[in-house]
């Protein structure tokens, strides 16, 4: 059997590949499908196909050379995309994925018979249209040993053109072999392997699965695509064993019969910029190959660990710094040092900006799972949607897109399932048939904010009041009293659901309050807005990192304390004159509205030390709440790296972790959200 | 720490001293020894929990090994240290009133603890070693971690 790291290997490939082909066909649908995606489908099939048998998966191996097959046909033009091709793909998909679950364990006894049949029912009906007659050229029948090239058809005519515009020339080459070849398939592989270590076959003639299985006669043809010169290539097809001779001839694409560009230079220009942005469009990690290294994130961690050490000597030697140049003025010795801690300053800062960033992922890995779902779901629900993606690349910390993923499924399949309106009553409301929802993300300041926008028909106040008082989760007393914005935020009460009937799609009354807590847990913040009539938009505020934050600084006692500033509303100072008692607890009042006050000495039973008299308050917020904490003095905002307490303490009441200042000192970091939900219940619920 | 003293033939043991008290602990989870520096004290911890410490950029809890034993509290002076140890997967430092060596001891010469004594330190024992006219109280770290947190847990159920 194969080891852990191959299998490993092997699954986070068919992963990339499945995504690829899931982009790809969407694309497919949405489009018509340019070469270029249909080439990116082609090859993710041919490469699960070939590691699958490799691996000894015979189904996963039979069902991606359908597809392949499949795509093979439309890539020579001798079929055409419509609607029930793309649905027969995604139904071979999910079978793919079922595969791979099998692999897993995760799924038993996938039987993928039935959509194999369809494929080649297809397959078929392809077949009959080619006889019928099929305008491109480049068919099969045509003989191997033509003197010169085929006339070549406009997918091929249009791969060369891109691949001229990337700087590649493009050959058309004849291969002949030895009559007397024992192993025709060997060498027909030998051949293909040396050439695609160099460039790109986009053709062949007889196809590529006939000659690899050596069903040819005395040679074959192809194009090829490469950035070597026609002599290199001909040297090194030369130096397999059995090649008799080798006719090269370079392919420009102004020689492409048919090509519809090609007659006048002005139209060809146009041409190429649309292929640019078609090939931007299709999601193939082949073409744009970065260089990339897989790493433990646990060895990213160790690393940022060595970092903060380095800050805390760098501070060290600062104060160094600062005594020497007290003992010995500005001698050129002190300079020195000076000029060498600041350097070494700059660079840890670097340094630990550069492992930061390490630890990002675009959020691509989460957003490429989104399309197929919209589509699924408004399928489902009959409901047509278009549905844009924005800001795919930007980067989020990977514990924060690990998260994200659920709760932003969730808020799509609400815009859609409650946002969108029927067809019909879109177009009955003067609104374009098909609903729009976009996705969006973006870095403001030092966080990323991720957009839902629906332009459905907006949240209905009157709705959630109902559903609340029905829930039995507000009284109708309070809800009277309950302003619009009060009132949608309803929606945010654990088991509320607005649903009319339970769907499968959404409303299973674990909605918007699991969201929030989800987005919290991560020190998000999730906003809306929402207009009646117009739709209604959603606004995930994340933090880039979760190992860093920004804190605000206070003292208590000789201690200092951090809280998160994401939970921070606001900081105030008062007098001890300014505490009100509401029964036992101790409350202040601000701009009209009371606040209950936690001493965060009585709550940690340590010493308070404070001067003349004055208080600090730091005002955390965690969803509508508010909570005063009363601290001795406050210090200052600081970022900080968070360190956990470690199993052998676990989890402390009012604690989240430690970071590390710079002198080197332990500073604890305040469960600000836990704080907002212990306290305050009480006294509020007397006040009101 | 877990082999018992009959499989082999000597033990090295790091020797300190708690209180004029001479203790031991199998030089094989001890991983460090510091000296005493700043601790953060972490409200709602038990008693014996001094605190946690920045060891090279990595917070360790720190516990008074007087404390835990229901001794006074160690008093802090140039010979306190830290003894930075590891059991159970958990890093823990200790501190401790002086070490004084590392001694390699006949596992001929280590006793079970004796019966008689009760109480709540005891269970923390793993045996007493006669060395030189010495008596060396071996420490079990797996049980000086965690024994305390059950009894305390098994407390809180009553």
């Amino acid at each position: 059997m194969f080891n852990d790291v191959e299998m490993m290997v092997f699954m986070e490939e068919l992963e990339e590949k499945i995504q690829s082909i899931n982009d790809n066909v969407l694309l497919l649908e949405k489009d018509g499908g340019s070469p270029e995606v249909i080439q990116e489908i082609f090859r993710a099939a041919h490469t699960i196909k070939g590691s699958s048998a490799v691996m000894g998966f015979e189904k996963m191996a039979g069902l991606t050379h359908e597809i392949e097959n499949l795509f093979d046909r439309l890539r020579q033009g001798t079929m055409e995309v419509n609607t029930h091709l793309v649905d027969v793909l995604f139904e071979a998909l999910d079978n793919l994925k079922m595969l791979k679950d099998e692999i897993t364990g995760n799924a038993r006894d996938v039987q993928v018979e039935d959509v194999l049949h369809k494929l080649r029912a297809i397959l078929k009906t392809g077949d009959g249209e080619e006889s019928a007659g099929n305008g491109h050229g480049a068919g099969s029948g045509s003989s191997p040993q033509a003197g010169g090239p085929d006339r070549l058809d406009e997918v091929i005519g249009d791969m060369i053109r891109e691949a001229e515009v990337r700087g590649f020339q493009a050959y058309w080459i004849n291969v002949d072999i030895d009559s007397g070849c024992q192993m025709k398939n060997v060498r027909a592989f030998l051949v293909f392997e040396t050439l695609q270590q160099i460039g790109e076959i986009i053709k062949s003639d007889p196809p590529a699965e006939d000659i690899q299985e050596g069903r040819y006669d005395r040679g074959f043809s192809l194009v090829l695509i490469t950035k070597e010169d026609a002599g290199q290539v001909k040297n090194l097809l030369m130096s397999i064993a059995e090649v008799n001779s080798v006719d090269i001839v370079q392919l420009e694409s102004g020689e492409t019969d048919g090509y519809p560009g090609a007659a006048s230079e002005g139209g060809r220009q146009e041409e190429d910029v649309g292929d640019i942005g078609r090939r931007a469009a299709a999601a193939g990690p082949e073409k744009n190959a970065i260089k990339t290294v897989r790493v433990d994130v646990q060895k990213l961690d160790n690393l940022m660990n060595l970092v903060s050490e380095l800050v805390i000597d760098r501070t060290r030697l600062d104060r160094f710094v600062d005594i020497f140049e007290n003992k010995y003025g500005s001698e050129e010795l002190v300079e020195n040092i000076v000029e060498i801690s600041n350097h070494l300053g700059q660079i840890t800062t670097d340094l630990q900006d550069e492992i930061m960033k390490a630890r990002m992922l675009p959020v691509a890995t989460v957003f490429n799972r989104l399309p197929r779902m919209v589509r699924d779901i408004a399928q489902k629900l009959g409901k047509e949607i278009d549905f844009i993606v924005e800001g795919k690349e930007t980067e989020l910390d990977r514990n924060v897109i690990e998260i994200i993923g659920d709760p932003l499924i969730h808020l799509i399949r609400n815009a859609i399932d409650h946002g969108i309106e029927s067809p019909e009553e879109r177009l009955r409301l003067g609104k374009p048939r098909k609903g729009r929802v976009v996705l969006k993300a973006s870095y403001v300041e030092s966080h990323i904010v991720i957009t839902i926008t629906d332009d459905g028909r907006g949240m209905d106040v009157e709705k959630i009041k109902k559903k609340a008082l029905e829930k039995g989760l507000v009284k109708s007393d309070a809800l009277a009293r309950m302003s619009t914005r009060e009132a949608l935020d309803l929606i945010f009460m654990p088991g509320f659901s607005t649903a009319e009937e339970v769907s499968d799609v959404s409303g299973r009354g674990v909605g918007m309050d699991i969201v929030r807590n989800q987005i919290e847990q991560i020190n998000g913040a999730v906003e809306y807005s929402s207009e009646v009539g117009r739709g209604t938009i959603f606004q995930i505020k994340l933090p880039l990192t979760l190992v860093i934050i920004r804190a605000l600084m206070v003292g208590m006692g000789d201690q200092v304390y951090a809280f998160p500033l994401s939970n921070v509303m606001e900081t105030l100072a008062i007098k001890e004159s300014d505490i009100k008692f509401i029964r036992h607890s101790e409350v202040i009042v601000v701009r009209g509205s009371v606040l209950p006050l936690v001493r965060l000495a009585g709550l940690f039973q340590i010493e308070s030390r404070t001067e003349d008299g004055r208080l600090y308050v730091v005002v955390l917020g965690s969803g509508n709440r508010r909570v005063g904490v009363v601290v001795d003095k406050l210090i200052g905002e600081q970022e900080i790296v968070i360190k956990s307490l470690g199993s052998y303490l676990g989890q402390m009441t009012g604690l989240s972790g430690a970071t590390i200042l710079g002198d080197g000192r332990v500073a604890l970091i305040i469960d600000a959200k836990g704080i907002v939900k212990d306290t305050g219940k009480e006294e509020l619920a007397y006040a009101n | 720490m877990a082999v018992s003293g009959q499989s082999r033939i000597e033990e090295q043991v790091v020797v300190f001293t708690l209180r004029d008290q001479v203790y031991g602990m199998d030089i094989g989870s001890v991983l460090e020894i510091i000296r005493m520096e700043s601790v953060t004290r972490v409200p709602g911890t038990p008693d014996f929990i001094e605190g946690i410490i920045n060891l090279r950029g990595k917070v360790i809890p720190v516990m008074d090994l007087c404390r835990r034993f229901n001794m006074p509290p160690s008093k802090i002076s140039d010979s306190t240290r830290v003894i930075i140890a590891e059991a159970g997967g958990v890093t823990v430092g200790m501190i401790v009133d002086s070490v004084s060596e590392v001694l390699r001891i006949p596992a001929s010469s280590i006793e079970p603890p004796p019966a008689i004594i009760a109480g709540s330190s005891i269970e923390a024992l793993r045996g007493i070693a006669l060395v030189d006219e010495k008596m060396i109280i071996l420490l079990d770290l797996g049980k000086v971690l965690y024994e305390e947190e059950k009894r305390q847990l098994e407390g809180f159920g009553k």
